[in-house]
């Protein structure tokens, strides 16, 4: 496996088609991040799946597996699809989600009929246009990758320009209408630019996984970082990782596509960030326990203080079966207690009683719940 | 400090004939509403009344059925610029990954046109509103972690920093404690003494006297609009509200004056 991954790195074929998984993974991650921010992550996956029908047409009228035909036919597609849904949500009561879930399957199910007529055809070879469902990366020539690199690079190059503009779009499109923006033909160049994203996946990752491709990516940033800039950047990082790591896996086992490689290594990027990142799910359950820890130990620090005052004297000890009265069952008051014991505030006295140290009665000093919020 | 695109004369806001319709539901029917130059005015009316929909398609953002809207005097589309928008808080998600000031900044894009980005001057702008609102502290945070009456303040905060003469707030109290809501009238009135328009959409008819000059009831049509002490009276409550209003500001009058 090493052996063939240094054979991969050195081989110049290889290096191409490693460079156009990578060019795809940037663009896709930084695209895939407007989906999310815009909470369409749907229309990515009905938009990918409908590039199919387009895909196979475009073979069928042009009658070789020539490039540029097949990314045009599938761009067409693609946002016909989305046409034909704002078409319907806006002249009827059917709702998006119903009308996402209809243009998906109506598209991809009319794509893979035309697919599988294709394919019975005699003459052609037919040159694996069912590639174009999972993936084949190894299928790149320089060609393809040149065009994946201008591709993207249009697509980089709007957002760039468009920064500030996008923003406004994800974040507060009245807003930006009242000043003056046009948000529908904003709205319009971030649908042009997810399709020229899900265009350039088409050989790599494929139609049925490339929404996949644009979601995770930016889901798994967002869990490491609060502004968009660098979750933006990170996104495009994930997937261009994803992409290189996918597609030499695949070339590794053979038989595996390059598609559902490449995504298996965004979903577990992507599991990863949502289970362990800082707001990830453990994170926040580990940091609950442990500020429950504190508040339980402040807790008995004070509960120590104030009986100790109903006796006129700070130090005063107590037996810890009284200090566990009161409060609710589980409460384990000898491991907080112990955990006083070993910041110094208390000490034990005897069997099982407790009195604050000097340190402890100034800690409790400071204790008011107020100045611990802020 | 006039703007940019006063007419000495003519109202601040004039609405004329404003019919807004949801497919075939008509939501604001036939609205005249004259709004005079550096008045504080207040928009009442029961829920679903149209007040969010008089507040957006005074600004182009609804498609009218019928309507003409002008800014001192001039077309609405003419005069961007001498409007300021205070959304309703829910309107966007407040866990999108942005920064206090960089959210504030947002309403310095206007000035700055397509493409251009904000600089040191934006920034600095966006401070000095983060300041008058009293969110300096809180520049560098996240936006997700900021509290209800927090987030009121930051929106209009950005609305300050478009430095137009005539603000136009979607309930900028919903939801705000009694501090907050203090600090943000404060800062409404100072607008108004300098001269400035401001329009707020309200619901506690118990402060309406307290802050507002004028007063705009709605109810899909326009009940009234005037002088608070003309208008702002039970026949007309009874009228917007439907016999659902316990509200009878002539008995608050009456008993402030004993
Ligand atoms: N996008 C929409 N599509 C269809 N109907 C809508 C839409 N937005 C609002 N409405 C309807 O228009 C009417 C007026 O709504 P609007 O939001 O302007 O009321 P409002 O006075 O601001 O109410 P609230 O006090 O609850 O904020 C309501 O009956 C509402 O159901
Ligand atoms: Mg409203």
């Amino acid at each position: 496996m090493l052996e063939f991954a240094v054979e991969l790195f050195s081989d110049y074929t290889a290096r191409t088609i490693l460079l156009g998984a990578a060019s795809l993974g940037v663009v896709s991650g930084v695209v895939g991040s407007y989906a999310v921010l815009r909470k369409q992550s749907l229309v990515g996956d009905v938009m990918s799946h409908a590039a199919l029908p387009g895909i196979v047409l475009a073979f069928m009228i042009v009658g070789v597996k020539e490039q540029l035909p097949i990314f045009i036919g599938a761009a067409l597609s693609a946002v016909l699809a989305v046409f034909v849904i704002n078409l319907v949500t806006q002249n009827s009561r059917i709702k998006i989600d119903s009308a996402m879930g209809m243009a998906l399957s109506v598209f991809f199910g009319l794509g893979l009929v035309l697919l599988t007529y294709v394919q019975r055809m005699p003459d052609a070879n037919q040159a694996g246009l069912d590639k174009f469902l999972f993936g084949q990366a190894e299928a790149l020539v320089e060609k393809d990758v040149l065009i994946i690199g201008l591709t993207g690079l249009f697509a980089l190059l709007v957002v760039g320009l468009f920064w500030k503009e996008f923003k406004l779009l994800c974040f507060d499109p009245d807003f930006g209408g009242t000043m003056g923006f046009s948000m529908k033909s904003l709205d319009m160049l971030v649908t042009a630019v997810i399709v020229s994203a899900i265009v350039i996946g088409l050989q790599t990752v494929g139609v049925v996984l490339m929404s996949s491709m644009l979601i995770a990516p930016a889901v798994a940033a967002r869990q490491w970082t609060g502004s968009m800039g660098s979750m933006v950047i990170l996104a495009a990082l994930i997937a261009a990782v994803s992409g290189v790591t996918g597609v030499a896996l695949s070339a590794g086992f053979e038989n595996i596509p390059t598609g559902p490689a490449v995504i298996v290594c965004v979903s577990v990027i992507a599991f990863f960030s949502v289970l362990f990142s800082p707001n990830g799910f453990f994170t926040l359950k580990f940091k609950d326990a442990r500020s429950r820890r504190e508040i339980k130990k402040d807790y008995v620090l004070k509960v120590l203080h104030d009986l100790a005052l109903e006796h006129d004297d700070p130090g005063y000890a107590h037996s810890e079966r009284l200090l566990a009265l009161g409060s609710e069952k589980g409460f384990n008051v000898k491991k907080s207690l112990w955990a006083l014991q070993t910041a110094g505030y208390v000490e034990s006295v005897g069997e099982d009683n407790w009195r604050l140290t000097q340190s402890g009665i100034h800690e409790v000093k400071k204790l008011s719940p107020l100045e611990k919020g802020r | 400090m006039s703007g940019r695109g006063e007419n000495p004369v003519a109202p601040a806001i004039r609405v004329t004939d404003l019919t807004v319709a949801y497919g075939d539901k008509t939501v604001l029917w036939d609205i005249d509403l004259e709004i005079p130059k550096g008045s504080m005015v207040a928009v009442v009316g029961p829920n679903g009344a149209g007040k969010t929909t008089l507040i957006k398609s005074i600004q182009g953002l609804l498609p009218r059925v019928a309507g003409v809207i002008s800014i001192h005097g001039k077309p609405y589309e003419k005069q961007r610029k001498e409007v300021s928008y205070v959304p309703q808080r829910g309107s966007v998600d407040w866990d999108f990954p942005t920064s206090v000031v960089d959210t504030v900044k947002m309403g310095s894009y206007g000035d700055l046109g397509w493409i251009r980005r904000p600089g040191r001057k934006e920034h600095e702008k966006a401070l000095g509103a983060l300041e008058k609102v009293d969110m300096l502290e809180f520049a560098q945070r996240q936006i997700s972690q900021l509290s209800g009456g927090q987030q009121q303040r930051v929106f209009l905060a950005r609305a300050l920093v478009q430095s137009a003469s005539v603000y136009l707030l979607d309930e900028p109290f919903q939801g705000v404690d009694a501090t907050t809501e203090k600090a943000i009238v404060t800062i409404l009135k100072e607008l108004v003494a300098g001269g400035k328009t401001v329009l707020a959409v309200h619901h506690d008819l118990n402060t309406v006297s307290e802050y507002y000059e004028r007063i705009a009831i709605l109810n899909v049509g326009l009940v009234a609009s005037g002088r608070v002490e003309d208008v702002f009276n039970s026949e007309n409550l009874m009228k917007a509200y439907g016999g659902k209003t316990s509200f009878f500001p002539e008995r608050k009058a009456a008993r402030r004056a004993v």
